[in-house]
């Protein structure tokens, strides 16, 4: 394909998507328990209070676990890597608990407390693996990974501790499952920072990432301060899933599979991988939470269980084919 | 004039043990500089230090009389580029992507590719012969054709040196020369410094030779003056004679039974 070519496949394929993204927002306001007949669209508190503060936080979630999916995959240089593998989800988790278990119902600055301990904690366990795998100023990939695993497994025996302590496992399995239901215009304005600033980050770190593509050395040889590059975005990517994970839980599987989705589709190139991949973590997450309200309505189904339901098969088969064509 | 200097350096892994011990040379404009030497000698080792991947612990190296450890990473990575013996093949980039990634010293943070990166790509790939390349995947190249694709990458970085670890290795007999040819050329305007297990080949093409033992430069000059039976056995224990190519005139070493 030649260059021309490729920018316009480009200018194409985010352009669908963004209209995509547009129009799933716009219908998925219309549907749910409760009709909304035209004549009261103005009026309606469900719309402007409950619809559109939901389907426009599903975008940001989906941004933000996407684009983080990006980086870590990206700087890692791991297949396996997602927004959780650094401990974030683990400490997340354990921040939650807590307040859920101390049942602390106070405002913290303008939210809840659970979705800020789970923030601080959240940030505080990466903080932790990141300071311990640092030898000599330097990170590795491995360290970072194996630190991150090692930490997760901890506060998984801490989060066990206070669920049989305090017997407070439901309300602490629902968080952990992920929804959207608290969706607020609090919530959207305080995690918008993060969701702007780490897209920007990361689209214009993507010199970087494609240098990465070759591996840590040549980066370096290509001029790129790789420590300073993965502090950075390891910073971005934890803000933004510890932003995620505070208003909307655990929600799996758009941080791995999208970047992986993507990637298999416009090639590994972070200049066409961040916007596409931005995107269609917004698009799969306002579908997959309209879904997850609307298909057992009035019941709500935790939408990481959409995701994996829909997702999974479908990454299997383009994998799948990727590998019958030999690329 | 002079484009590389190396002065009393050593460096290695740990600060107790350098690898590379004490050594100076300078590189000119249009040398074609093959090091050789046993396997641990610190050829790797000294072109690691060379490019930045490795501390210097005592001397210096100097690009265009610049200190490197005094530049900016990308200012050093404008005047040096690398090939290492084994560069990945990044899945689902066209031969075209990956050269411009040569490009990364020159791209500005808010401003990716213009046209003028586009021309050194362009000029990168009609260097190595290999604009019918260029739209390829990466990964369905074969192993000569995937190390032209690597020496374009960092011709594009448009470097005043050009190191290469190994470059002709793991290629055939065909490759090996063509590769060597190609870096024959290729040291025209700048300076191409690279590792060599094959010391026929290297004293066929190279201009300068390079033996190192034990981090110790133990000869350096016109090929026909490395490539002697003395220095064989001092560097390798091999005992070998030394014949002369009747029409290249270059020295070259063959076995004593």
């Amino acid at each position: 394909m030649t260059r021309r070519s490729r920018k316009i496949k480009t200018g194409i394929v985010i352009t669908i998507l963004a209209v995509l993204l547009l129009a799933a927002m716009f219908f998925s306001l219309f549907l749910g328990s409760v009709f909304i007949s035209p004549d009261e669209l103005w009026e309606s508190e469900i719309l402007w209070q409950i619809r559109l503060p939901r389907v426009i936080l599903a975008a940001l979630v989906g941004l933000m676990l996407s684009i983080s999916g990006v980086i870590l995959q990206g700087i890692l240089r791991n297949p396996l890597a997602d927004p959780y593998i650094l401990g974030i989800s683990a400490g997340g988790a354990v921040g939650a608990a807590i307040s859920i278990a101390i049942g602390s119902h106070f405002l913290v600055l303008w939210v809840g407390s659970v979705p800020v301990t789970a923030f601080i904690f959240a940030l505080l366990a990466v903080f932790i693996v990141y300071e311990l795998s640092k030898a000599a100023g330097k990170t590795s990939s491995e360290t970072l990974i194996l630190a991150g695993v090692a930490l997760s497994a901890f506060c998984a025996a801490i989060l066990a501790l206070i669920i049989i302590m305090t017997g407070s496992l439901q309300s602490i399995y629902f968080w952990l499952l992920g929804s959207l239901s608290s969706a607020n215009w609090n919530n959207i304005f305080t995690v918008l920072p993060a969701a702007a600033i780490g897209g920007g980050v990361a689209y214009f770190y993507s010199k970087e990432l494609n240098a990465l593509l070759l591996g840590e050395e040549m980066a370096t040889t290509l001029g790129v301060d790789v420590e300073n590059t993965r502090l950075i975005l390891i910073g971005v990517a934890s803000l933004m899933t510890a932003a995620a994970v505070s208003v909307s839980g655990l929600i799996g599987f758009v941080g791995l599979i999208i970047p992986h989705w993507i990637r298999l589709i416009v090639g590994p190139n972070h200049r066409v991988l961040v916007p596409v991949t931005a995107l269609s973590g917004m698009l799969f997450m306002v579908l997959a939470d309209t879904f997850a309200r609307t298909i057992l309505s009035p019941m709500e189904i935790p939408i990481g269980i959409i995701m994996a339901l829909v997702g999974a098969p479908f990454f299997l088969y383009l994998l799948r084919r990727r590998r019958l064509s030999g690329e | 004039m002079t484009v590389l200097k190396v002065e009393n350096l050593s460096c290695g892994y740990l600060p107790e043990k350098p690898i590379v011990k004490n050594m100076s040379f300078s590189v000119d404009e249009g040398d074609f500089v093959g090091i050789v030497g046993p396997n641990g000698s610190g050829k790797t080792t000294l072109l690691r230090a060379i490019i930045g991947l490795l501390a210097i612990q005592k001397g210096e190296v100097l690009v265009s009389n610049q200190r490197i450890d005094h530049l900016e990473p990308r200012e050093v990575a404008r005047r040096i580029a690398f090939v290492p013996q084994m560069m990945e093949p990044v899945a689902g980039f066209s031969v075209e992507e990956l050269i411009l990634l040569g490009r990364t010293p020159y791209f500005g943070r808010f401003f990716f590719e213009t046209e003028k990166d586009y021309n050194a790509v362009d000029w990168a790939l009609s260097e190595l012969k290999i604009e019918k390349l260029k739209d390829r995947p990466v990964t369905k190249l074969s192993g000569g054709e995937f190390q032209r694709v690597a020496i374009a990458r960092a011709i594009a970085q448009e470097p005043r040196v050009l190191l290469l670890d190994e470059p002709t290795t793991h290629l055939d007999l065909r490759f090996q020369v063509r590769i060597c040819k190609l870096l024959w050329k290729l040291r025209k305007h700048r300076a191409v410094v690279a590792t060599f297990h094959d010391l026929n080949l290297a004293a066929r093409h190279c201009s300068r030779l390079m033996l190192i033992k034990k981090g110790e430069l133990i000869a350096e000059g016109e090929p026909n003056k490395v490539l002697t039976p003395e220095n064989i056995w001092k560097a390798y224990r091999i005992k070998a004679t030394v014949r002369k190519n009747p029409s290249t005139k270059r020295a070259k070493y063959v076995l004593l039974p």
